[in-house]
């Protein structure tokens, strides 16, 4: 069951980059982070020491806030902004989705190499941890508009999850819920100076922000 | 229950900020709020005050110092927003709020005694300064606002990649993520993921403090905030972050990875300081200029927490200490140039010293404190880090920082000294002149905290008062010994300040390069006077 759900978050990976459309990226992202939510009461389940109401409560704010509203505001951000709705990579989609593999690949094959204080739930956990952050590095660094900046910002989030899921017993219910709010709110800020961007240059690309739009203030 | 208050305060008076008819009285509200905060740190230094949520956020030296310093400049600038807010139709009720949030998610970033609760107040942090970027619109401002947001978010989301490294290496003890438990159980964590912990969190929270070359958001952000926004993060949000890299340091440190640790923060160190000496030379724009004096500051910050054990913690302590009072004598001077003559380009301004004499010598005063002219702080201690660092034999870092300071004391007169001096342009007294006369009592309130600031900066550097030297004392032991400073802490015996002194070393403490051709240098600079170390066979 945990296998199969990281399997899944690796191949929604791939996906996101070769999506050629904002929305179909948004919604990918969403799935994601719904397979994300299950695992939390899946460790639970297979009696990781972690208590009923600490995998509850991340599962239900994950859900709330990454599957629920961060896509609402996102999908709604493309729609008020009328922004061309395709996603304009500086790295062509089948050579990102190559080296999307290939960061996989090397996430796996740097596995032995990072030996882990305990034994993890799975094997795989790492490598997709790893994997998952550096693939929204790439999504970051490759694409242009703003708003799959912030998608690529949330799949790193999501890596950096996938790898607290290795000490949940650590953390504090109360510590994580707040770390889950501090991205929810900084995605409600990216997209409010998202919108403000469109709105002063007509455009949501981040490599002409330094020029602006004819007509408005320099 | 103070450090409750002291987090509950200022978001209590942000709604005043909101929803108060008058725009004085919205203005007032902001420094009730600040006021407030700083009141609670005075109450804390006199009498001690206990930890509160089961130790999660707790006064110690090193933070009650740092925090200290943030509550007085937010509190100085407070004051200088009252003179500085004009009449425009850009609201400045979120704006205002937003400036109370930052002072009280910085607060819980300094509180904090758990890595991951940090993490969520410096991440709050950032959120609560964006919209203080965007404060005059626009596309530059807006360019400037985005970067700031992507590039703080994705290194603090690094940094918590960190914090998880740190948790998996203690994870076999059960001790937590609370920090004297870390300390304390250093030796007993894996080495390899501490290391990958330290490296992860100093890239992250590096990029929030704007160590070179994750500083390029810096520029642009204290260039376009209103210049006493700049302010408030070149001197507390850079206190916050630093100290997010001094708590991993400090758990490196009590597990013998100290030596490990100190080359890369004097790495960085180095590189900001050279970055910010060739990056003054090529701008036109003041406020960008000051924002690579931060640069180089941090770096030298930086450099100082890399050699912390030989005397370096000191003077990276003092460093702190005058930088936050620097960084608001310089931001807020630029604010009041910025309101008088309405231009931001260097090469505009010329000969303030016969159009506003006022306004050019505090330039001048806060020029010369940021390139450690003798009389200022950072005289002693950025000769405090070059000593340390000569002591403990470390030439590169030596050489490295005399030869980049220099660059920087250059270049900075060089593009600063003008607007000082020469003879005013046409321009410049026509806009002097149409500024009309009931502005004032503006100009007053905002002169005030200058002045204040520099009165304090002066006064501390020249004779530094008991309990200064004491906190600066304690916060150095902290950083230079963590271990033994939490044990003297469960004793309740602050360490006595006292004249130079050699810390007896017991063996269970932390070495720092011992290694290193066999000589440990054991030091602690005191009174601020530079004696060079004995070193010990």
């Amino acid at each position: 069951m945990i296998e199969a759900a990281l399997v899944m978050v690796l191949l929604l990976n791939l996906a996101m980059l070769s999506a050629s459309r904002l929305a179909t990226c948004i919604r990918l992202l969403a799935m994601q982070c719904a397979v994300l939510s299950v695992l939390p009461l899946a460790l639970h389940a297979g009696g990781e020491g972690m208590s009923l109401v600490h995998g509850a409560g991340v599962m239900a704010g994950t859900l709330a806030l990454k599957v629920v509203l961060i896509p609402a505001l996102l999908l709604r951000a493309i729609r008020t902004t009328e922004i061309p709705r395709e996603v304009e990579p500086l790295i062509g989609f089948t050579t990102s989705v190559l080296i999307g593999s290939l960061l996989i690949a090397a996430a796996f094959a740097v596995r032995g190499r990072l030996p882990l204080p305990i034994a993890p739930v799975s094997p795989m956990l790492l490598p997709v941890a790893i994997s998952t952050a550096l693939i929204g590095l790439l999504i970051l660094v490759s694409r242009i508009k703003a708003i799959t900046q912030v998608v690529g910002y949330l799949v790193l989030e999501n890596g950096i999850f996938l790898f607290g899921l290795l000490l949940m017993r650590q953390m504090p219910l109360l510590v994580e819920l707040g770390i889950l709010l501090d991205v929810f709110v900084g995605v409600f800020v990216m997209a409010i100076v998202v919108h403000h961007i469109r709105r002063e240059f007509d455009h949501l690309d981040t490599q002409r922000l330094s020029e602006p739009a004819a007509g408005a203030a320099a | 229950m103070i450090l409750a208050w002291m987090l509950i305060a200022p978001l209590l008076a942000a709604p005043g900020c909101l929803l108060l008819p008058s725009s004085l009285l919205r203005r007032f509200s902001v420094v009730a709020g600040c006021g407030a905060h700083l009141a609670l740190i005075a109450i804390s230094w006199n009498s001690p005050s206990d930890a509160i949520w089961n130790g999660y956020l707790a006064l110690d030296p090193l933070n009650h110092l740092l925090l200290s310093l943030i509550s007085l400049l937010f509190a100085a600038t407070s004051v200088f927003l009252i003179g500085y807010h004009q009449r425009s139709d850009v609201s400045k009720r979120v704006f205002q709020a937003c400036i109370l949030a930052l002072l009280s998610a910085l607060t819980l970033a300094c509180l904090s005694q758990h890595l991951g609760l940090m993490w969520v107040g410096l991440e709050a942090s950032s959120l609560a300064a964006t919209p203080l970027i965007y404060f005059h619109l626009g596309p530059r401002a807006l360019e400037a606002t985005w970067k700031f947001l992507l590039m703080n978010s994705v290194g603090i989301a690094i940094a918590l990649l960190g914090v998880f490294a740190v948790a998996l290496a203690s994870t076999q003890l059960e001790i937590g993520l609370l920090m004297p438990a870390m300390i304390e159980n250093a030796t007993r964590m894996d080495p390899a993921w501490l290391r990958a912990g330290f490296l992860l969190a100093l890239v992250g929270f590096g990029t929030k403090l704007g160590l070179a070359p994750l500083h390029s958001w810096k520029p642009d952000a204290y260039g376009e905030a209103p210049p006493p926004v700049a302010a408030l993060f070149a001197g507390a949000m850079t206190l916050a972050a630093l100290l997010g890299i001094l708590r991993f340091q400090q758990i490196c440190v009590a597990a013998q990875l100290g030596a490990f640790t100190g080359q890369w923060l004097c790495g960085f160190g180095l590189l900001s300081i050279a970055v910010a000496g060739l990056f003054i030379l090529n701008n036109t724009d003041y406020r960008r200029i000051l924002a690579y004096t931060s640069v180089e500051h941090v770096g030298v910050l930086a450099i100082g927490a890399g050699i912390a054990a030989s005397g370096g913690a000191y003077a990276a302590m003092l460093h702190a200490t005058h930088n936050t009072l620097n960084k608001g004598i310089l931001f807020l001077t630029a604010g009041i140039l910025l309101r008088t003559f309405q231009t931001t380009r260097a090469t505009e301004l010329r000969g303030l010293l016969r159009q506003r004499p006022g306004i050019a010598l505090m330039l001048l005063v806060g020029l010369l404190a940021t390139s450690a002219a003798p009389p200022f702080g950072m005289f002693y201690s950025e000769l405090g880090v070059i000593f340390a660092a000569v002591a403990t034999g470390h030439w590169i870092v030596a050489a490295g920082l005399v030869l980049t300071l220099a660059v920087v004391f250059v270049a900075l007169m060089t593009r600063v000294l003008p607007m000082v001096l020469g003879t005013p342009s046409e321009a410049m007294t026509a806009a002097a002149s149409a500024n009309p006369p009931e502005t004032r009592w503006r100009r007053w309130v905002m002169t005030a905290p200058v002045l204040g600031l520099i009165t304090v900066a002066v006064a501390i550097a020249v004779y530094p008062p008991r309990p200064l030297r004491s906190a600066l004392d304690a916060a150095a032991e902290a950083m230079a010994h963590p271990g033994s400073a939490i044990a003297q802490a469960r004793q309740s015996t602050p360490p006595a300040p006292g004249p130079v002194e050699v810390v007896a070393t017991s063996p269970s403490e932390p070495r720092w390069h011992s290694k290193n051709k066999g000589e440990i240098v054991e030091k602690r600079l005191d009174r601020q006077a530079p004696v060079l170390a004995e070193a010990r066979p």
